[in-house]
């Protein structure tokens, strides 16, 4: 309750990549609806979503940007990677083509994003267990391997979805605060916001992060 | 979707943009978008400066390439930066929000996108305004001379931009400045004499110097110790400027019940007309005795110092002296902390608190209302200090209204100005300012003068040694207007149960004993409005015998509403979320009747089209395709969208066209199979989504567009021809002799061109002005479906319309008739035959063929020319410029350039070949 109140320090841009149909849309409506769209259109192109989430005590707004899965958009998709510090890779643990197609992502993501993008695997449809096709062990190894963040979720139930926009927050606020993430690089893919002047009794002015960057 | 970060790449060394903003520059009808970018630079000694850059930009910027600085806005003295809104326009909830900047140069109008990201740019401008202090320097904007800006048109606007000597700016400030000040307190409606407040007040300028100044006084301690408000308070104030924070609170005020409860507050109120004296006895019998430490006091003066000094000059010991009696007499059991000291002449309310509730204490303002002689003056009228504590409003009133018996419609008329005159500045200088009325709680204490009327003084006298207060009650005016409800409507008085407080004897209990020898009245008065409010004494002290009056208190036990931190989280929390929903709904977002579009069998130079709609949802938004990442244009050379960009209102439609036209310069790839009729548009809408489009189709290859060589390869109509054959064909590289590395033996030209001279050479060789008609379009497409089919026999076309095929044959060529490498050569030979003649010997064996075959034909025509009318410079000029093509393109085709091509040609029409 200490916090300032309602507006937000920084921005942290995320990107969700994955297959088409592993769910990718849904996971963002739920996100920031807190519904299932069963009957989600395809995304042909790029949509947004924001939602201001809190970690240790900071505001951060979470942009979030939905992308086209279709094999054919991967050249012009690939151009939205730039600036993010947060990325969703996702998966449907029901149908193994989208579990063997992740490294082909995974490629995209580190070589298009900056060395600090915080990437996190998402197995989605966890509801649907009878139908699995990946276990969650593999994937998990898989995760291990390549040092990402791992969650099985449902953007149907919502199991897991807060948890995992929020972990890599966590991770990505977790990499300012030890200073491996440099808020300078024009990449980042966070801003620092000074919060709004309260009522007149802000006795230190707090300073924006980005000062002199050298760009 | 910030763009700060392509602004900060344009800036130099120790300058920041702090915050930038995508928003739409409206003049007139025109509206463009533009990026704002607030810059600050740091200067040397300290201190800092901010400017507006203002920049046109590409698409969304994402690097400081896609930004070009337009115009800087210096953030001067006399920079305001304003929201508008309509008039009598409800404000609607998501839609834009309009700003004018002025300056005393220029005045700007911007729509900028609803939200939280335009209300914090707002929030940062406002905080970067230098403000009116005259103690600190006017920004000279010395830093800003290193900018370059586009030039704005060479108009009036001029001054715009930054190419302005540097002392234009301030030159204008302090007289901008100075002059609104004057205006804006006048129409705060006091003069400058009435307006006798206190030192500690700081009249609010100007919203902007009010952000800029601490208002806070509430640390003023009294008793030891230190205390500060601790940030718990900063939950209970507001923000300035963020619209977001204004709908955050407003919910916030909806949903009080949701995470408030009530707790009682034990509020000490005293109202003492001291007649102009100094503080000779302690006040512990009014303020402490016999009452429990309560956890506000509200103690007011009147009459605090009754000489020409304090009223026309605003210092008085007095002052001072009765501060801290009141300080010292406060509650022992507590440690009180000083709120606020408000002071209009001698009316003068303190405000204390329990220290511990001093961190609960916040939107602490005051205000004074003089309604003395000429209705202004401070000798008559009322202070006010209203606060928040935990989450209930209150507003504490000390006034001292006209005296006299029968003056009480004056003393009417005074509480009405009181009440429509104090005004409380709000925290968010967009709100109206808040009145008396709209608080939750008001306490209203003082000398209200109301006098027992229609007894004579013994009656009185008598009435009240008897104790009947009752009885006496009934001639008392305030009574008896508040019955009437001319006064203090709504408002409770606890019963008088004290007799009158005025008027005695200075220093005893004797009723006056002057000239004059008033009649007693209960002039000092405490009343309340609100809910949860428990009056628990009400009383005069008659052990104080300092004044002509007696002090009177009174103690109310008041239910405040406070905060239960969990619950309020959970609401705040749930209030952000469905604001998070809110601003997902508001980015722009439009459905498309179509979005693949499928060319079948495209076919050269006819145009194909096809068209799709946006349908707009709720936001109004702008749309425009952008460029893929190292592209050039934002789709193939081939196709074009029409309109490619626009401004889409609510529910309304634009209807798109894709043109798919293939020439010669996209056909020979389309043939080669380098290209291919396969695209994906970007629409991109701005602040919202991006659509990709995508187009597909397949090209019939035709033999325009195909190198010669390639054409003399193929023995069958090239429709007849596998895509493979035509690509190799096409690939293949022009060798100078056949080198039999191809199956079938090649042709010595290309049958097109020969089916074509032919058909001329048949039917047109005598046509009048031969290759100088235009053709039709129809036949010409019906020309190349010949050619390409090989079904000659069927050509059926005017002279003119085949004499133009032949023509967009030969500019169809990638390479031309003459080699491009040759080119140079025969410019140089020009008028010595012979050397041409050699030149054209070493073209590649298809090309001389081509040649020779072409100026034969030529001569052919120009045997006839006296039915034709054609001569050698006719033909010379326009086979010229397709046989001869430089290689730099045609854009740096000289004129003698052009004539030497006229003349080398001309050497073959004239000589045998
Ligand atoms: N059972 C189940 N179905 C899901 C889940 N998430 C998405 N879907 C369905 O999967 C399909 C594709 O989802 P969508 O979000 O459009 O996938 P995208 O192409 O990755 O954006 C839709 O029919 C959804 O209803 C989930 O967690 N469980
Ligand atoms: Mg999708």
């Amino acid at each position: 309750m200490a916090t300032a109140p309602y507006n937000y320090s920084y921005i942290f841009k995320y990107i969700i990549i994955g297959d088409m149909g592993v769910g990718k849309s849904c996971l963002l409506h739920q996100f920031t609806e807190k519904k299932f769209m069963a009957d989600c259109p395809h995304t042909i192109g790029v949509e947004f979503g924001t939602r201001i989430i809190e970690v240790s005590g900071q505001k951060i707004k979470l942009q979030i940007w939905d992308t086209a899965g279709q094999e054919r958009f991967r050249a012009v998709t690939r151009s939205y990677y730039r600036g993010a510090a947060g990325a969703l890779m996702v998966y449907d643990i029901t149908r193994r083509s989208t579990y063997n197609h992740l490294s082909s992502w995974l490629t995209d993501a580190r070589n298009l994003t900056n060395p600090n993008t915080v990437i996190i695997l998402i197995g989605n449809k966890a509801d649907l267990d009878a139908q699995r096709d990946v276990t969650y062990e593999e994937a998990k190894q898989f995760a291990e391997e390549n040092g990402l963040l791992f969650l099985e979720a449902s953007a149907k139930t919502g199991e897991n979805v807060e948890d995992a926009f929020l972990e890599a927050a966590k991770k990505i606020y977790q990499n300012i605060q030890d200073g491996s993430l440099d808020l300078n690089a024009a990449e980042s893919g966070v801003q620092h916001k000074p919060s709004a002047p309260q009522g007149g009794r802000l006795t230190s002015e707090p300073q924006p992060q980005r000062e002199g960057c050298g760009c | 979707m910030d763009q700060s970060v392509a602004i900060q790449e344009t800036l130099m060394q120790g300058e920041y943009c702090v915050i930038a903003v995508q928003g739409v520059l409206c003049e007139g009808d025109s509206r463009q978008s533009r990026l704002l970018g607030l810059v600050r630079h740091r200067l040397e000694h300290g201190g800092q400066e901010h400017a507006l850059f203002l920049y046109t930009h590409r698409r969304m910027a994402i690097t400081g390439d896609d930004v070009t600085l337009d115009q800087i806005v210096p953030v001067s003295r006399d920079f305001t930066l304003e929201e508008v809104s309509s008039d009598g326009e409800l404000y609607i909830l998501g839609s834009d929000v309009t700003i004018q900047l002025d300056t005393v140069e220029l005045s700007l109008t911007f729509q900028l996108p609803f939200g939280s990201h335009t209300r914090m740019f707002l929030q940062e401008v406002a905080r970067a305004c230098p403000g009116f202090d005259p103690a600190t320097p006017d920004p000279e904007f010395q830093w800003l001379s290193g900018y370059q800006c586009l030039q704005r048109e060479p108009d009036s606007r001029t001054l715009h931009g930054w190419n302005l000597a540097r002392d234009t700016w301030p030159g204008y400030t302090t007289i901008g400045g100075g002059g609104s000040n004057f205006d804006n307190s006048r129409s705060n409606g006091k003069s400058l004499l009435g307006d006798q407040s206190s030192g500690g007040q700081d009249k609010a300028e100007n919203s902007l110097t009010r952000q800029n100044k601490s208002k806070s006084e509430i640390t003023d301690l009294v008793r030891s110790s230190t205390i500060t408000v601790s940030d718990k308070a900063h939950i209970l104030s507001m923000q300035k400027f963020g619209l977001r924070d204004t709908i955050v609170k407003s919910h916030l005020v909806q949903k009080e019940d949701d995470y408030t409860y009530i707790q009682n507050f034990r509020f000490f109120v005293g109202t003492y007309n001291v007649n102009g004296q100094s503080p000779k006895e302690c006040l512990r019998p009014w303020l402490s005795h016999g009452i429990q430490a309560p956890d506000v006091y509200c103690v007011g003066f009147q009459e605090l110092d009754l000489s020409k000094e304090a009223f026309f000059f605003h210092d008085t010991p007095k002052e001072e002296e009765w501060f801290k009696a009141v300080s010292e007499s406060l509650h022992p059991d507590a440690k009180y902390a000083k709120v606020k000291l408000i002071r209009m002449v001698g009316i003068m309310l303190l405000l204390y608190v329990k220290q511990e509730h001093a961190a609960y204490i916040s939107e602490v303002e005051t205000e004074t209302v003089g309604t003395g002689i000429m209705g202004r003056m401070g000798n008559k009228g009322g202070v006010a200090i209203r606060f928040q504590l935990h989450n209930t409003s209150i507003c504490i009133v000390n006034s001292h209204l006209a005296a006299h018996t029968e003056e009480y419609e004056r003393r009417n008329q005074d509480y009405k100005d009181i009440c429509s005159r104090m005004q409380f500045c709000q925290v968010d200088p967009s709100l109206p300012a808040l009145t008396i009325s709209k608080h939750d709680v008001i306490l209203w204490l003082g000398d209200l003068n109301y006098r027992i009327e229609d007894l004579d003084v013994e009656k009185v006298k008598k009435l009240v040694e008897e104790k009947d207060f009752q009885t006496l009650y009934a001639y008392d005016q305030l009574k008896i207007q508040v019955a009437a409800k001319t006064v203090f409507d709504g408002y409770t008085e606890g019963e008088l149960t004290f007799q009158p407080t005025y008027k005695y004897d200075t220093g005893s209990d004797d009723w006056d004993t002057s000239e004059k020898c008033r009649a007693p009245a209960w002039c000092d008065r405490i009343l309340w409005k609100g809910k949860n409010i428990i009056q628990l004494s009400y009383q005069s002290h008659m052990a104080l015998k300092t004044s002509d009056h007696k002090p009177v208190s009174s103690e109310f036990d008041i239910g405040v509403k406070v905060i239960n931190d969990e619950l309020y989280r959970k609401t705040l929390e749930e209030i952000v979320r469905s604001l998070d929903k809110m601003e997902n709904a508001n980015i722009p977002s439009v459905s498309l009747s179509k979005r693949e579009f499928c060319f079948q069998n495209v076919k050269y130079m006819q145009l194909q089209v096809d068209s799709f709609t946006i349908h707009n949802g709720q936001v109004p938004c702008q749309f425009e395709f952008i460029n893929k990442p190292d592209e050039q244009s934002f789709c193939k050379q081939w196709l074009s969208a029409n309109p490619s960009k626009g401004f889409l209102l609510p529910d309304s439609n634009a209807k798109i066209e894709l043109e798919l036209f293939v020439n010669k310069t996209t056909a020979t790839k389309l043939n080669s199979g380098e290209d291919k009729i396969e695209d994906i548009l970007v629409l991109h809408l701005d602040r919202g989504k991006d659509y990709f489009l995508s187009v597909t189709g397949n090209y019939l290859p035709s033999c325009f567009g195909s190198p010669i060589h390639t054409l003399c390869y193929m023995r069958q109509p090239i429709v007849d021809l596998p895509l493979e054959t035509i690509s190799e064909l096409t690939l293949m590289p022009m060798q100078t002799e056949d080198d039999g590395s191809q199956l079938e033996s090649p042709m010595e030209i290309p049958k097109e061109l020969w089916m074509m001279v032919d058909y001329l050479y048949r039917n047109a060789i005598q046509q009048e002005d031969l290759f100088q008609q235009p053709g039709l379009r129809s036949e010409f497409e019906h020309i190349r479906d010949c050619l390409d089919t090989g079904m000659i026999d069927n050509l059926s076309a005017s002279n003119h319309s085949v004499a133009e095929a032949l023509l967009l044959f030969l500019e169809s060529l990638p390479e031309p008739v003459i080699c491009y490498r040759a080119y140079h050569s025969c410019l140089e030979c020009t008028g010595n035959y012979t050397a041409s003649k050699q030149v054209i010997s070493t073209l590649p064996t298809f090309h001389k063929n081509v040649f020779n075959y072409l100026m034969a034909f030529l001569q052919e025509l120009l045997k006839n020319s006296t039915k034709n009318h054609l001569d050698g410079n006719i033909l010379a000029s326009i086979f010229g410029s397709l046989l001869l093509r430089n290689p730099a393109g045609h854009e740096k085709l000289e004129m003698t350039d052009k004539k030497k091509a006229q003349e080398f040609i001309h050497q073959f029409l004239c000589n045998t070949l």
